[in-house]
């Protein structure tokens, strides 16, 4: 019975695991709709935001608030602040490796300070002897928006004292549940290109109101409007990076659910084959006895 | 029927409520202000406080904290309040639970703001101003009649 015994017990481990990679996959594919749902719902608050900038601001000449301003030439540091958005956990396919590959190619030649959201990165950076401005490992599985706040504000405080040129975010793209894109894109100064790009790409943006914005409204206001325009700003930019971590919390979780589903489909096939073997050693065993047998019959007989 | 207004109280969390109103009374940076239908347009700060709209002579107040408030009229002539808020909350969600919570937590964040040396003063301070003003308006509230 040599053998039988060591794959029965392979067998039983191969199934636990594929337990646990199904019970993963089942949960990583929860996580995504909750995940994919918050995005689409802080997409209507960033359209009204851009709308309210736009209105306020009809061309770029009458912004004159830091945060959308390229540096004059005299003050460039040429240092850049990026902002890693990784994950905590592994298990989730080539999700980190993809926007930490991404982060590392563009390292090269320009003096950059990263801050990391999520474990993964951190370590990775550590690694490769990058300073490390500060990390945040806390967050919970559904952000909000004040779990934010630090983040933003180090961000744009970092930014306002003079200390970096650009802030730009890594993240990963979230195009469907099979694809996503690692991205780079820069968040302060905000340019308001980029920022008209980012709003439209959360998607379409309704006909008819799109009409109502051509059609030129005078607002009344009341208060400062630099100091408004200030912190509209600041929200902007809280909201762009929350809807990045929205959008990277999604991906990690659909790559999480798309490994574990592989996983899980490996486990069976490997079931498969050492039913297989233990099937053939089985009846190998029965032949030998049976032979052994007839043998021992031939020689009493 | 007389005419109304609609109220979109957004956060970037979700879309809090829409819905056709009467009149909606609104804490800005300069001072409460109450937006009846044909407003002209206007766009202006929002402080903390409560958003009270006004539905068939009952009342549907709001705990809301920071934020931006829009009003124009759409291309059917209906005059419409976008309120962009950081965190907004109807009273009734205000439970006494939450409530306790609120305080506690307020307390807590209190407590180490002063022990801290370094402390992170902007998350602290969204914190707390969200805390208080849930402590405050759901006071108010009390004993008050509204529509839930």
């Amino acid at each position: 019975m040599a053998g039988t015994k060591e794959i029965k017990r392979r067998i039983k481990s191969v199934k636990n695991t594929k337990k646990i990679t199904k019970a993963m996959e089942l949960v990583a594919a929860s996580k995504m709709k909750r995940a994919v749902a918050s995005t689409l719902r802080s997409r209507l608050y960033a359209e009204y935001s851009w709308e309210i900038l736009t209105s306020i601001a009809k061309n770029a000449e009458e912004i004159t608030s830091p945060l959308f301003n390229e540096r004059g030439k005299e003050n460039i540091t040429g240092k850049i602040l990026l902002i890693l958005i990784t994950s905590n956990r592994g298990l989730c396919g080539a999700y980190n490796a993809q926007v930490i590959k991404k982060t590392l190619s563009m390292l090269r030649g320009v003096a950059v300070d990263i801050v990391t959201i999520g474990k993964k990165g951190d370590v990775a950076m550590r690694r490769v002897n990058q300073s490390v401005l500060a990390s945040f490992f806390e967050l919970p599985d559904n952000i909000s928006i004040s779990d934010i706040n630090p983040i933003s504000e180090l961000a744009i405080n970092e930014y306002s004292l003079g200390k970096y040129d650009k802030v730009l975010v890594a993240y990963t793209d979230f195009i469907s549940a099979l694809t996503q894109k690692p991205n780079i894109k820069q968040i302060l100064p905000i340019s308001k290109t980029e920022l008209k790009e980012f709003v439209e790409s959360l998607g379409y943006i309704d006909q008819h109101e799109e009409h109502g914005l051509n059609k030129k409204i005078d607002y009344l206001f009341e208060g400062d409007r630099d100091k408004f325009i200030g912190t509209l700003a600041e929200k902007l930019t809280k909201m762009q990076i929350y809807q990045m971590l929205l959008e990277s919390n999604a991906s990690e979780q659909s790559s999480r659910m798309v490994a574990m589903k592989n996983a899980s489909e490996a486990s069976g096939e490997m079931i498969d084959d050492l039913t297989l073997v233990f099937n053939k050693a089985r009846q190998s065993n029965i032949t030998r006895e049976i032979s052994e047998i007839s043998a021992g019959m031939a020689s009493v007989s | 029927m007389s005419k109304q207004l609609k109220l979109k109280i957004i956060t970037p969390e979700r879309l809090v409520l829409e819905e056709m109103v009467d009149q909606v009374s609104l804490p800005t940076t300069l001072g409460e202000i109450t937006v009846l239908p044909d407003h002209i347009p206007l766009i202006t700060g929002l402080t903390s406080g409560d958003v009270v709209a006004l539905v068939n002579g009952e009342h549907v107040p709001m705990a809301v904290v920071g934020g931006f408030i829009e009003v124009k009229s759409n291309k059917k002539n209906i005059t419409e309040v976008a309120i962009l808020a950081d965190f907004a909350e109807h009273v009734s969600e205000l439970t006494e639970e939450k409530i306790e919570q609120a305080k506690t937590r307020a307390e807590e964040l209190k407590k180490q703001a002063e022990n801290k040396e370094v402390v992170d003063f902007e998350h602290f301070e969204a914190e707390l101003e969200r805390s208080l003003t849930r402590v405050k308006i759901a006071d108010k509230w009390r004993t008050k009649k509204y529509r839930k």
